[in-house]
Formats: C-alpha cells, structure tokens, sequence
C-alpha cells in the first residue's frame, strides 16, 4: 500500500489577513446595532449575520452531496466503469489549471456585476446538474469523467462570490467568526456525505445510481437555501463596479497588506504536506489496519468542526494573523509528532489534534484576513487570487513531497518540510504578525 | 427576503427532493435484492447436493446468476461443467480450493475492509483472517498448506490517483499470516530492488514446496518475479507480465497484457510465456480479459468476462486453448473465479 491517497476531500484549507486594515473595508450590509460591533467576548452568544449561516447551510447541503459522490468516485471509477487510475490522474491535473482561470473569471463577474449570489448559485447548480449528469450517464465512462471535471469547475466558479458574500454580511469585527460558523457547517456535510454514501451500498450493492439520485437531491436542496434565502449584498456603487476589470485584479498585488498575504499564504502551503501523506504516515507509524483509515479523516474534521467557530472568535478578538500562524506551528507539531517515537495512541491522537486545530485556525481565518484587506467592490477577485495561489502552492507541495517520499523513504521528507516550516515561520509572522499584534 | 411564498416553495423542494430521491433508494434495493449476499438455505437443493460433485475432480467457482444464489461459491463436475451447479453456504468474490482447503475473500461494505476466510473441504469456515482494501486475487498452493491473497486499496492524493495492492502471504493450517511480500526482498540483475512504490500481486503457487511467482509493479512497469516463502526473497524474472497463472505442468505462465492504446479505459488480452523458450504467445480471445486466468488443463485456460461491460454484475466463465488455436466458449453460465480441483 504504497501509494499516497486522500480520503475525502472534506477538510479545506485557505485563509489569511491583517486585522488592522479591517476599518478600511466598506461594508454597506450591517445589520447589527452599532454597539455589538465592538470587540466580540467570550460571555457573548455567538452573532453572526443570517445570511451566514444560510450560506452555511448551503454548504453543508452541498458537501453532503459532493463527499457522497467523492468517496465512492474511486470505487466507481475503477471497479464499475474499469477505468485506468492514471487516466482519472491526468484528468485530475487538468482541473487544477482550469480551476485557476475558473475563479479569477467568476470572481471577475460577480464584482463587476455586483452578483455574488447569481455566481455562486451558478456554480451550485453547475455541480448539481452534473449529479444527475451521473444518473443519465450510466456506465460510459467518458461522459462520467467529463461530467467529474465540469463539477470540479462549478466548484471553482461558486467559492470566491460565496466566500465574498460571507465577508460582505459580516461586521469587519466578526469576520473570523462568520467564516468559523461557515466552515463547521460545511465541515458537517462533508463528514455526512461518506456515511450516507456507504449506508446506501450496505442497502443497495449496486446503488452508485442511487447515491447519485440521493446526492442530486442534497445539492438541489442546498441550491434551494441559496436562491431562495440568501440575499445578495451590495458592495461599491455602479460606477466603482464599473471599474473592475482584470487589469485591476491583478493591481492588487500591488496593496503591500494584500500581497503579503498573498505571498505567506503560499509560501506556507509550499511546506504543506496533503493530509493523504500524513495520514499514511500515521497508519504505517502506528500500524493502524487500513480498514479503520477513514477514521483518520473523520477524526481530522470532528477536531475541525469542534474548533472552527471557537479559533474564528479567538482570531476576531486578538488578531487574525496571530491564530493563523498558530495555525501552522500547530502543523509543525503535527510533523513533530510524526518524527518522535511517541506511542501509537499518542502519535494518533497527537497528529489528528493538531491537524484538525491547524484546519480550524488556517482555512476560514485565510478568508477573514483576506476580506479584511481588499476593498469592497473587488473583494471576489481578491479572494479568487488567494485561494488560487494557495492551492496551487499546496498542489506543488504535494508533488514535492511525492517526489522526495520516492527518493528518500518516509522519514526524510517529513524532516525537511518540518525544518523548512520551522524555519519560515518566524519570516510569515513577521510579515503578517507584527502590523496586527 | 423571507417571504412565507418562499418557505413554502423550499418546503416543496424539499419534500419533491427528499420523496424523490426516498423512492428512488427503495426502487434500487428492490432491483438489488437478489444480489445482496444472503446465506439463507437455496431453495430446491438436495441435502448433499455439494458433496455429490466434489467426489470427483470439480471446478469451484462464484455464481453471478441473479437468484438466490448470487455470490455463493458453487460447484460443477469437471466431466460436465454446464450442468447443474450445487451452492455452498460460503458468499465470496473470489475463491480457490486446493488440497482440501479454500480460501473465499468477501468485501466488508462499510469501510472497504475485507475478510479471507479459511474453509475446510466440506467448505465450512475454520478461520478468518480480516485486512484493508477490497478483494482481489487469492490462490491456495497445491497441497492447501499456503495461500496467497492481494486486495486493491483505491484512493487518490492531490499529486497522484491511484492504486496499490498489497499481497499476503497465508499458512492454512495455522491461519497466520507468513508476510506481506512487500517486506520480502527484491532482487533484481543480481542487485538489491527495492523502491516505496512497489505493489506486489496475481500470485501462483509452484507445484510443491512454496516457490511461486507473482506481478510487481513499480514506477508503471509492470514484472514477473519468482520467490518462495521461507527465504523471502524474489527475483525479477522479466517485464509486462501480469496477474501469471501457472499451467498444471508448470511449463507456462497464462497472464493478461494491456491491449489498449493508452485512451479511455484499460483492456486486456491473455497471452501465454513459455518459460523455457521465454517464447510468448496471444491467445484467441479479443475480449477484455481482467482477471487472473486459471488453467483448465494443460492445454486450456478459463477466466471470467462481463456480459454486459460496465453495467452488470453478470459474468460468465469462458474456456480458449491456450495456444493460438480455437476460439473462446463459454464454459460455464453466470460464473466467476473459477479454479479447477483435484480431490
């Protein structure tokens, strides 16, 4: 069993900001009376706008939908329709490029437009009509892997306009806390999503069909939230619209706050290792039998979920850049951990901890950070060109890490990317931290 | 806005999508009940019906007739093979019998676990042994004393889809296991092999002693290797052989080499490797062979094809000779993992 694998894509990453420039953002959709925006305490309920967790729910609806189709893909792909893994492999790096250019072209429209719901809603019920793509196709196996690629891109297409549409129904001073709120429920879809899969094959052994009715009908209810509930915001007036262009987009690396976290976010996701190769790590270290792997994952996001809304207040009260950074050293404790001879229930419970705290304090804090930083009218665009530079860093990443597993063993390549963090966090914290202590 | 219109059009929604998508489930586990594993006695079966066939020579096998007794390892005579079938008590995806012991791999549903069980001649289950993956191949060396199994572990990575197999090695009588044969040692050209990303599969037993040869893929090759189980230790013997079965007089190696031109979805055809000449021969069949072939007799081999590519869990055993010669009959109806056994 050698070869490094992900189980369900449930866990995400990206996020990053600098809380100071928080006042700068123009947000024309508070809703809340003028003295809960000070500083969120701890004693306080958890405030965030409805349209959070409208979007929330929307999510967690659409991850049920996608983890059911996701974790059964690779049985499906290859026992069902017999295709080779390396040709579902090409097509998978395809996505990586078109998924970049996707983004930046949705995050685009939906600012010049001023329609971040409309984007979104578009790549929602791209995805779901690829579910039922999946019924119709049957077993051909090129209008399924067509059919894969097209999800993957209404994916791209919805992310940064509904990410945007967090940040624009948020207080600046909530941000971390809304997209906390955000992401455990999402999280909870995707933790869904295999059980519900699984459970259908346990009842019906050939049900791939079933599972993609069932999926089809999540992702129809999460695209019923959207459109019916969510309410669009308004970000900059028609004229400052009309001045998005791409041009632009790309003018805002030229904002020192915004390229820094541009660069740090990237730059960290170069020394991150994907989740698949720790827990491969994990399972061979503490000789876990592979039946019980799923766990892995399912311990991650439960960890994730747990402490998502808790690092999101954390961040909004003392700053966003220190939780994120948090964030990372907790992922360098977890290659810590996977490099000392700490028994097997340490080691596990160790590496799952710390990598689920690193999920919390990283992903919805990127965002809350990022929000934070880029004006109103281009805030689509500014978070496509994040979560773009970190996926694709953390894609190089990931076929470094690969690529050294190959040559030099385990042990090695865990070692290097800990030095390399180790050694980059004290320069990520100075370009972040020290505007926002 | 929240409008009460608008609740109530997402009730609709909902109640549409969740009655819909509620009826479709109960619609597929009718369709599917007849396939769904049971062990319930089949109906119109003679007490010793199993016992009557495996007096002489018979061929074990996995029965894909959608009835009662889809999935159940049965048995045919040898002398007639299209006749009628008696079912066992055993579910299994792959079996093989020899030398009075059997091993059946079944798939565990809820984390794709799986379990290889140990049975007797009678085909009751003496031990099981549980491991990752789904089933794959799994043949018992003559005499019943090892056997060999390899589950499919599926998954991707953001860097790379794919598989890995791993391949174990079993002690019958025990029920322990003897090693994974990733933890054997490789050698290749005289020289130490040795790479993180080898997958071993497809074992067959030489006849006697506990030598037998196996697939190693590393790096996207694929090669056959030889090795025997108290040295622990395999050589590369040559390249592009797969899932190698090897013939009762052990002169030649059946195995599936890739047909396709490298587009869509993988296609195999059986070849046969003589391993004195090194000669190797396609054999007539133009079907897509995916399985580890098993030698009827010295002269034919039999495998399983699908009906109905991609869309039904039917398959039929087929029989080619294993030359150039002939062309592919079915052998046996609503069959799988055939092996021939010798009481």
């Amino acid at each position: 069993m050698h070869r490094p694998y992900r189980l369900y894509a449930g866990v995400r990453f990206l996020a990053a900001s600098d809380a100071r420039r928080l006042t700068r953002a123009v947000y024309t959709s508070v809703r809340t009376p003028p003295e809960s925006a000070s500083r969120a305490g701890w004693s306080r309920p958890i405030r965030v706008s409805l349209n959070v967790v409208l979007l929330g729910l929307t999510s967690l609806f659409t991850d049920l939908s996608q983890e059911m189709v996701t974790a059964v893909l690779p049985i499906y792909l290859t026992f069902e329709l017999r295709l080779t893994p390396l040709q579902f492999g090409l097509i998978d790096g395809l996505y990586q490029g078109a998924s970049a250019l996707v983004r930046l072209v949705g995050g685009l429209v939906a600012d010049r437009r001023g329609k971040y719901k409309e984007v979104a809603a578009t790549g929602y019920a791209v995805s779901a009509a690829t579910k039922a793509g999946l019924v119709v196709a049957g077993g051909a196996w090129l209008p399924v892997t067509g059919l894969v690629f097209v999800d993957r891109i209404g994916k791209g297409i919805r992310t940064a306009p509904r990410d945007a549409l967090i940040s624009l129904s948020s207080e600046p001073e909530r941000l971390g806390t809304s997209f906390g709120v955000h992401r455990a429920l999402d999280t909870v879809g995707a933790l869904l999503g295999p059980l519900v899969a699984f459970a259908i094959l346990v009842w019906v052994p050939l049900g791939f069909d079933a599972i993609f009715v069932v999926s089809l009908a999540a992702a129809v209810i999460g695209l019923g939230i959207l459109v019916l509930f969510v309410r669009n915001r308004e970000a900059g007036s028609d004229e400052e619209r009309r001045g998005v262009s791409l041009r632009r987009a790309i003018g805002l690396l030229r904002d020192r706050a915004f390229r820094r976290i541009v660069v740090v976010g990237s730059a960290l996701g170069l020394l991150t290792m994907s989740d698949g190769f720790i827990y491969l790590i994990l399972q061979r270290r503490a000789s876990i039998d592979p039946r019980w792997f799923p766990l892995l994952f399912f311990g991650t996001a439960v960890v994730y979920l747990a402490l998502a809304i808790p690092f999101g207040r954390l961040a909004d009260r003392v700053g966003r850049a220190k939780v994120f950074i948090a964030g990372y050293a907790a992922l360098l404790g977890a290659y810590l951990v996977l490099l000392t001879g700490a028994p097997a229930g340490w080691l596990v419970a160790g590496c799952i901890g710390l990598l689920g705290a690193h999920y919390a304090a990283t992903d919805g804090v990127l965002m809350a950070m990022a929000s934070a930083v880029v004006e109103a009218p281009m805030r689509t665009s500014g978070l496509a060109i994040v979560t773009t530079a970190v996926s694709v860093s953390r894609f190089a990443a990931s076929v470094t890490f690969g690529a050294l597993w190959l040559a030099l063993g385990q042990g090695w390549p865990v070692a290097l990317f800990a030095i390399a963090l180790g050694a980059g966090l004290p320069f990520a914290w100075r370009a972040l931290g020290r505007s926002s202590a | 806005m929240i409008t009460r219109a608008r609740i109530a059009a997402f009730a609709a929604i909902c109640v549409l999508a969740v009655s819909a998508a509620g009826a479709y489930v109960v619609y597929a586990a009718g369709r599917d009940r007849a396939i769904r594993p049971s062990t319930a006695p089949i109906a119109d079966q003679a007490p010793d019906a199993v016992g009557e066939v495996i007096d002489g020579p018979y061929i074990v096998f996995r029965s894909t007739a959608i009835d009662d007794g889809y999935g159940r390892v049965a048995v045919v005579t040898l002398d007639d093979p299209g006749g009628e079938r008696a079912f066992t008590d055993l579910v299994c995806d792959r079996v093989d019998v020899a030398g009075g012991r059997g091993v059946c791999l079944t798939r565990d549903n809820f984390f794709g676990g799986m379990t290889a069980t140990i049975f007797d001649g009678r085909f009751v289950p003496v031990d099981e042994i549980t491991g990752p993956g789904l089933p794959s191949r799994t043949r018992v060396a003559p005499g019943g004393v090892l056997a060999a199994y390899t589950t499919f572990v599926a998954g991707d990575s953001y860097a790379d889809t794919g598989f890995s197999t791993r391949t174990f090695v079993i002690d019958l009588e025990s029920g322990r296991e003897l090693g994974n044969l990733e933890r054997f040692e490789t050698v290749r050209d005289g020289e130490r092999f040795d790479r993180i990303d080898f997958n071993f599969w497809g074992v067959t037993f030489q006849n006697g002693g506990d030598s037998f040869y196996a697939t190693l893929g590393t790096a996207g090759k694929t090669y056959l290797v030889e090795g025997d189980v108290s040295s622990r230790r395999l050589t590369v013997l040559r390249e592009g052989v797969e899932c190698p079965s090897l013939s009762p007089d052990g002169t030649r190696i059946a195995f599936k080499q890739r047909s396709d031109d490298g587009f869509g979805p993988v296609t195999w055809q059986i070849a046969v490797l003589n391993l004195e000449t090194g000669e190797v021969t396609v054999l007539a069949e133009d079907g897509n062979v995916d399985d580890q072939v098993a030698w009827l007799d010295d002269d034919r081999v039999m495998y399983g094809l699908y009906r109905d590519e991609g869309q039904s869990p039917v398959t039929d055993v087929w029989v080619v000779p294993a030359d150039t010669s002939g062309t592919p009959e079915i052998l046996i109806t609503e069959a799988w993992s055939p092996s021939v056994v010798s009481p």
